[in-house]
């Protein structure tokens, strides 16, 4: 019974909190966020090479540390805490679909650049009919012979305006029963066309993506991608833990600090128990999160159900954090210069990923039978 | 990471489930599935089981005839007893056992332990708390029932309430002002005090469900001998906030496991009433089997830090929080998939305990109305929901503490006070 963080853990996440502390801070993130490609290719390359985040979880005979799932949880925690923008998550889910999903082939051919940062891999399966974009789709894969074309609209797609290749969702023929399955697009393709949206969320960049008979190769061979969908849910639950714990901070910090009627702010009641529930709150998606991640980390089938609890205890303790810390502020926190708004937009933008709280407690209510 | 249990706990378990299903009658559903007519009996009998096997005082070290169980294997225990249904004690129990036992063995002369451990173990002496009184609630200390030193004896005066279980105790702990010129903190000592005399006199109070389970207790130049002072004299906030402690105990790691219990009865009053369709009903269905599984892996998180040595600290306010406002929240869903059927309840009562229903209580309108009003205590007694939080922000958080306006002797405060009440 060990349901912690060990001593190595707990110190890579200090270490990984002062490297961002001091390497991207938030006036650097939005700095990389306004740029076109949306972050620092410099911090990236520091991200990849010198502390090896892209392949932490990756098999070492792709060039990977082979950790498992729990220290990129960690790595998603603090980054979701400073609002770090990286190809980071977006590489993360992507392997863990090509993990999953890919032939040996295409295993080999993915991982070792995505391990090492060099290829920015993400995963395009959001549609506007479809949060989660494993069902319901509307871009459709053709076969003549040999070759792939695929058809259609992605939206909210991590970096998908930069991404050197993209893991895309499609129905079609060969989708198989669920009627889904992946395919790998690069970035280059004929037929691919991406824009930049200007999107709620400035901290991180996402892209439309258009597909016109675009060639893709079958990530493998079809199957049920709702893993997929958990595996993302516990992830972004745990990025989500990060920037609720930044919100709680920031309202705790200025409630110390601002005086009116002569005392701290945080002395009255009103303003003390609004941080008194984030921290309740903060608490148990925090439990949530990390065991979700750690079934996620097991391969176990409880994942079906933790996964969506998880992201819909986070995405309220996340989207109400980042609402009481704006109040806890003030004035002062609704304004563009302040950075509480940049966690306020995130909150929503995550707790919409996926599908939010009330689709998340629907995937719960379907896996216990009611 | 994992969440296995140590092989000792689990070789552990498989004994408190060999006892378990040794020493239970056969069609043993929980003490809701016995006739209120029997229960008493049943609780007595098997507290004696209990006892003749090491099941009782789980907590207490084996020389003083507990079990000498480690905070894991008293989880453990635990969870076996809420599975199975199964008490471990009586109402009393948790107050002599729980509280003053571990007081007494951290804090106690060798002549108190000698004297009252026995006592409390063989169910010799029934304890019970006095701590509330009418003008103190939340602020515990601005207490005003008085003690005196006369001669070699204690004389006690004043009021205290909101005392569960007084009614089946014969001995009361208790604290009382020896110091009114003292700061309100600093003038209070910890009495042990027998109930069995002229001086003390026990009214129950009904409660708000309809059921008397707590009192109120009258002391009128009511007497106990000099040396029952646990710690010092003036000292005892103190031995209060080290009693807290003990009091936190292990119930944060079985949450989960009795609100579990309770959502599987939910989600067959659900299907029962075809409900398990209608959208929000689902929607407040898997949010209800959320907090529990929050409940569950806060509990992990709890165990792990027991097996680490630490006890429970300031985060059981967040522990109370949850499952109190829980506790409300899933009741008041029932009452909304009962409709018109929670006006005019039919079925088995519950028995009246304030967090939830005697295991094996038959799934009836009438079971869950009583839930549902006895609910909203939990946000009160123990610390209500706003001193939780007064606690997370300024313990947890390290928030500042609103300006005191109670500093200075007690006996000033209290004049205060009585000429604003006058005014």
């Amino acid at each position: 019974m060990f349901f912690a963080y060990d001593a190595d853990q707990e110190e890579f996440r200090a270490s990984l909190r002062r490297f961002l502390s001091d390497r991207a801070p938030l006036e650097a993130v939005r700095r990389a966020t306004a740029t076109d490609r949306g972050y620092d290719v410099e911090l990236w390359r520091q991200m990849s090479t010198q502390l090896g985040l892209p392949g932490l979880h990756l098999p070492e005979e792709h060039g990977g540390s082979g950790t498992g799932l729990i220290e990129p949880s960690i790595v998603l925690e603090e980054t979701g805490r400073a609002l770090t923008s990286s190809p980071y998550a977006a590489g993360l889910l992507a392997s863990l679909a090509v993990l999953r999903f890919g032939s040996t082939q295409s295993q080999a051919d993915l991982l070792p650049g995505i391990a090492s940062g060099e290829l920015v891999a993400t995963l395009a399966t959001a549609e506007v009919g479809s949060p989660a974009g494993v069902g319901g789709l509307e871009t459709t894969a053709t076969s003549r012979g040999d070759s792939v074309t695929l058809t259609g609209t992605k939206v909210l797609v991590e970096h998908g305006h930069t991404a050197d290749v993209l893991v895309v969702s499609a129905t079609g023929a060969d989708a198989g029963p669920t009627g889904a399955r992946l395919y790998v697009v690069s970035g280059d393709a004929p037929g691919l066309s991406r824009t930049r949206s200007q999107a709620l969320d400035l901290t991180r960049p996402v892209a439309q993506v258009m597909l016109d008979a675009t060639p893709a190769v079958a990530l493998g061979e079809p199957g049920d991608l709702s893993p997929l969908v958990d595996l993302g849910c516990a992830l972004l639950s745990a990025e989500m833990v990060g920037g609720t714990a930044a919100c709680l901070d920031m309202a705790v910090a200025y409630a110390k600090d601002r005086y009116q009627f002569n005392r701290p702010i945080g002395s009255f009641q009103a303003v003390k128990h609004r941080c008194a529930d984030m921290l309740v709150a903060l608490d148990g998606a925090r439990a949530a999160a990390q065991y979700a991640v750690f079934a996620a980390d097991r391969g176990s089938p409880e994942l079906a159900t933790v996964a969506p609890l998880a992201k819909a205890e986070a995405s309220e303790a996340y989207t109400s954090a980042a609402g009481s810390t704006v109040q806890v502020l003030g004035g002062i926190g609704f304004t563009w210069e302040h950075d509480a708004h940049l966690y306020f937009r995130r909150a929503w933008a995550d707790a919409a990923l996926l599908g939010g709280p009330a689709a998340q407690r629907a995937r719960v209510a379907d896996a216990l039978g009611l | 990471m994992d969440v296995d249990y140590p092989p000792s706990a689990q070789e552990f378990r498989s004994r408190v489930k060999a006892f378990l299903g040794e020493h239970l009658p056969a069609d043993w559903t929980g003490m809701g599935g016995l006739p209120e007519d029997e229960r008493e009996a049943f609780r007595v009998q098997w507290r004696r089981t209990l006892g003749e096997h090491s099941m009782l005082a789980v907590s207490w070290p084996e020389q003083y005839g507990g079990a000498g169980l480690s905070l894991v294997e008293q989880v453990v225990l635990a969870e076996e007893f809420a599975l199975a249904g199964a008490p471990q004690g009586s109402e009393n129990d948790s107050f002599g056992i729980g509280m003053l036992g571990n007081t007494l063995i951290h804090l106690g002369t060798e002549e108190q332990k000698a004297h009252y451990l026995p006592k409390i173990l063989s169910g010799e002496q029934r304890w019970c708390q006095g701590y509330s009184e009418p003008e103190a609630g939340s602020d515990l200390a601005g207490i005003r029932t008085s003690a005196v030193l006369d001669g070699d004896e204690w004389v006690i005066n004043g009021q205290k309430t909101w005392t569960s279980a007084g009614h089946l105790a014969d001995h009361i702990f208790l604290l009382a002002r020896t110091d009114a010129d003292a700061p309100k903190h600093r003038g209070i000592t910890f009495l042990l005090v027998p109930m069995e005399q002229p001086g003390v006199e026990v009214r129950p109070i009904r409660n708000l469900a309809g059921y008397s389970l707590f009192n109120e207790v009258f002391f009128t130049d009511a007497r106990t001998a000099r040396s029952e002072v646990v710690g010092e004299v003036n000292d005892g906030w103190r031995v209060a906030m080290a009693l807290l402690g003990f009091e936190r105990g292990v119930t944060a790691t079985t949450d989960a496991i009795r609100f579990r219990a309770e959502l599987d009865r939910l989600f067959a009053l659900a299907r029962e009433r075809g409900l398990t369709s209608d959208a929000r009903v689902r929607d407040r269905l898997a949010w209800c089997h959320s907090r529990v599984e929050v409940m569950r892996f806060r509990g992990l998180q709890a165990l792990t830090r027991s097996l680490a040595g630490q006890r429970p600290g300031p985060e059981s306010a967040i522990s109370k929080i949850i499952w109190s406002e829980y506790a409300q929240a899933y009741t008041e869903l029932a009452m909304e998939i009962l409709g018109p059927e929670a006006l005019v309840p039919s079925g088995q009562r519950t028995g009246g305990l304030l967090q939830m229903p005697e295991a094996g209580t038959e799934n009836s309108p009438l079971s869950w109305v009583e839930t549902f009003l006895a609910a909203r205590a939990g946000t009160i007694y123990a610390g209500s929901s706003q001193i939780q939080r007064n606690i997370i922000g300024e313990v947890l958080l390290g928030l500042p503490k609103e300006p005191r306006l109670d500093a200075g002797p007690f006996r000033e405060l209290a004049a205060s006070r009585s000429s604003q009440a006058r005014g």
